[in-house]
């Protein structure tokens, strides 16, 4: 068991939801939400979320309009879609959830092995 | 100093070296392997380039700049390897799992190999297919080239249909895993116990939905996953399903190149054997020339038969080729519409000339030659056949003909279509009309064939020499030249049939021919639209024939046989036996045999 695939397979299981989260408030496209993850060291490479967007958007999760740029190419605008907020909000209970379970066990550990 | 490429990507104009452009190209290819149609691919890939674009564009300055190999480096670093685009998969289990790229990419497809060539790379390309080695296939193509020459045609055909190995990722699935027989074993294999393992998953799956839906709250999620979960079913359903149908359409598609190449080498041999000999003029084959009244060249009826036949068996094997291997070239509109274009004017074309060869035959005309016979009633004609010396064969008489060289050398055709009708006439003397008869597309023609027939008899001492045979020139061709040999004898007339006449005379007797072939050997008496037959053997008044178990009455003579006792008449004489004695008559005298002497 490779230590870069499990690596991988955590932050690729919450790339789901945290691009859900970038468009929380507002639409944004690809380039806006490559630099958010990117900051956030989300991501290492761009090609990884091209078939994320195209599944959430295939899944009426998202969806998308086109508008004109000043400099290369149209852009694809995203934004939630009413489904998608559902969703969003399920995975946020979830993600605390998820979030205190870890905390709780992680924590717990230390403390044992004190 | 470097070659560039203009190349247009998502709607935005660039330059790009050569280099730069072909490494890019590559990139892209193996991304696209990366997903399937389900998954969106061709989105995927617009979307991609459109980012592509965007970051090329962030890198060039002005329009004159062109971007190298550096910033496809660059931008191919921050998109990421194919590897990086496909992991994600495996993270969303309740998706149908799509064929996995993994599984493509190992894949093995045809491709000719451009690296290890003779020719066309097509040897080594089947090498890297069967995973055996280059040489034994090239042993097989000088085989069959050996062997008739089918081995070019086969070779050209794959030469042109199969794609050649460009990319490296094309060269990786040529040498692929080997398809050889312990491969395809394990393949089948991997096969079943893929189909059951996703089978057993999925119905796993749907339980576990079903458990977990029962003891949960949140309910529309978990009736999702149940929906999903039987989507997952019946996908490894229809896993299985075609499977099989792949199976079997490859079965088919083996037997479609067999059925296809079979045929195409037969016409080939065909072609070669009557078209290509015509042209040259071998001899031997100019029976077809003569027989072939139409006047069409040979090798042009040949041609379109070829065609006729040949293209509809050409696009069976082509069908064939297509179903075993994926990855086949098309060979185009242009070539599919000139073969069917080819094929109509090949049929039509042999339509007219099936026509034309049957407006050949259309008169019969027959042209007669009358002579009187020094025979008057009472006298007694013998008839018989002779062949001439120097057409003497042992060639069977049917309606066929033959080639041969008559005394001044020239090529004559040589029929036995010879009829012999005898009969009565109410004149003093006999009389022999030789009717000789021929096709022809109008009336002179055919005249004029039958005048060309020659057929010749002698008369002399009572006795009528009818030739056997009849012969023309070959220039007259074959059209069912026939003789028609009338004999018209006066009543009270005798005439010998010989053996040799048995063949040419008619089964029939009735008014209009007196003999046929039953009463050759015997002397016919002539009368008035009938015949006697002076020497037949008298048919026997009444016939006796018995035969049970004890009693025998018949020709041999008779035969009695009681419990033990026995009595035999026949031609060798009387034989009569009881338990213990036994009475010989015959030839030789009486003897008389007893079993006890007391």
């Amino acid at each position: 068991m490779k230590i870069e695939n499990t690596k991988a397979q955590m932050r690729k299981g919450v790339l789901e939801f945290c691009i859900l989260s970038v468009l929380k408030d507002e639409d944004a496209y690809v380039a806006e939400i490559l630099d958010t993850l990117k900051n956030a060291k989300l991501l290492v490479v761009e090609g990884t979320i091209y078939p994320l967007l195209t599944r959430l958007k295939n899944a009426g999760l998202l969806s998308y309009r086109w508008e004109e740029s000043t400099s290369g190419p149209p852009r694809k605008y995203y934004g939630l879609t009413e489904t998608g907020k559902l969703f969003l909000k399920e995975l946020n209970t979830t993600w605390s959830e998820l979030h205190n379970a870890v905390t709780i066990v992680t924590s717990q550990k230390t403390t044992k092995n004190e | 100093m470097n070659k560039t490429v203009n190349i247009n990507l998502a709607g935005i104009f660039f330059h790009i070296d050569e280099d730069a452009y072909l490494k890019l190209q590559r990139y892209l290819e193996a991304i696209k392997r990366s997903f399937t149609d389900s998954q969106g691919r061709s989105e995927i890939i617009a979307d991609i380039e459109a980012r592509i674009a965007e970051l090329f564009n962030e890198r060039v300055q002005n329009d004159k700049q062109v971007i190298g190999i550096k910033q496809v480096d660059d931008v191919i670093a921050i998109m990421g390897q194919p590897e990086d685009y496909i992991v994600d998969d495996e993270i969303f289990e309740d998706e149908p799992q799509p064929v996995r790229p993994k599984k493509t990419g190992k894949k093995q497809k045809l491709f000719r190999d451009p690296d290890n060539a003779y020719v066309g790379g097509v040897s080594s390309g089947l090498a890297h297919y069967f995973g055996i080695d280059a040489i034994w296939i090239r042993l097989a193509w000088i085989l069959l080239i050996f062997g008739l020459g089918t081995g070019v045609l086969l070779y050209i055909l794959l030469w042109i249909l199969v794609p050649e190995a460009k990319t490296t990722a094309e060269k990786i699935m040529m040498t692929g895993e080997p398809v050889n027989i312990s491969n395809i074993e394990k393949k089948i294999k991997d096969g079943f116990e893929n189909v059951t393992e996703t089978v057993g998953k999925a119905a796993k799956n749907v339980t576990d939905s079903v458990t977990n839906a029962a003891k949960n709250v949140d309910l529309k999620k978990q009736s999702n996953n149940i929906k999903s979960s039987s989507q997952t079913f019946f996908d490894a359903v229809s896993n299985f399903i075609m499977f099989f149908v792949k199976l079997f359409a490859k079965f088919i598609g083996i037997l479609l190149i067999f059925v296809g190449a079979a045929t195409l080498i037969t016409l080939i041999i065909g072609l070669l054997s009557v078209g290509v000999v015509d042209i040259i003029h071998i001899p031997g084959l100019d029976m077809v020339e003569i027989a072939n009244t139409g006047n069409t060249p040979i090798w042009l009826v040949s041609i379109f038969t070829f065609f006729a036949v040949g293209i509809p068996f050409f696009f069976l094997f082509y069908l064939g080729l297509k179903i075993l291997i994926t990855n086949l070239k098309s060979i185009g509109n242009f070539a599919k519409f000139t073969l069917l274009g080819l094929w109509l004017i090949s049929v039509i074309a042999l339509v007219v000339i099936g026509v034309r060869q049957a407006s050949e035959h259309a008169y019969d005309e027959s042209f007669n030659q009358k002579v009187e016979l020094p025979v008057t009633a009472n006298d007694t004609l013998t008839v018989k056949m002779v062949s001439s010396d120097s057409f003497h064969s042992s060639f069977n008489r049917n309606n066929g003909f033959k080639i041969k060289h008559n005394e001044a050398g020239e090529k004559v055709i040589y029929s036995t279509d010879i009829n012999i009708r005898v009969k009565s006439t109410t004149e003093n003397t006999a009389k022999l009309i030789i009717e000789k008869h021929a096709d022809g597309s109008d009336y002179d023609i055919a005249l004029q064939r039958a005048k060309n027939i020659v057929y010749t008899y002698e008369f002399r001492n009572n006795t009528l020499y009818l030739n056997d045979h009849l012969t023309t020139h070959v220039k007259n061709k074959f059209s069912d030249q026939e003789v028609y040999v009338y004999l018209y004898l006066p009543e009270n007339a005798v005439v010998y049939f010989s053996q040799s006449t048995k063949s040419f005379l008619s089964y029939y007797r009735n008014s209009n021919n007196l003999v046929s072939r039953e009463l050759t050997n015997h002397y016919i008496k002539i009368n008035a639209e009938e015949s006697e037959c002076l020497d037949c053997p008298e048919e026997d008044d009444f016939e006796i024939e018995v035969h049970t178990p004890k009693l025998k009455i018949n020709d041999d003579g008779i035969e009695i046989t009681t419990d033990g006792n026995e009595i035999k008449i026949d031609d060798e004489g009387v034989k009569a036996t009881s338990e213990t004695v036994r009475v010989n008559i015959n030839s030789d005298g009486i003897e008389i045999d007893s079993d006890e002497n007391n």
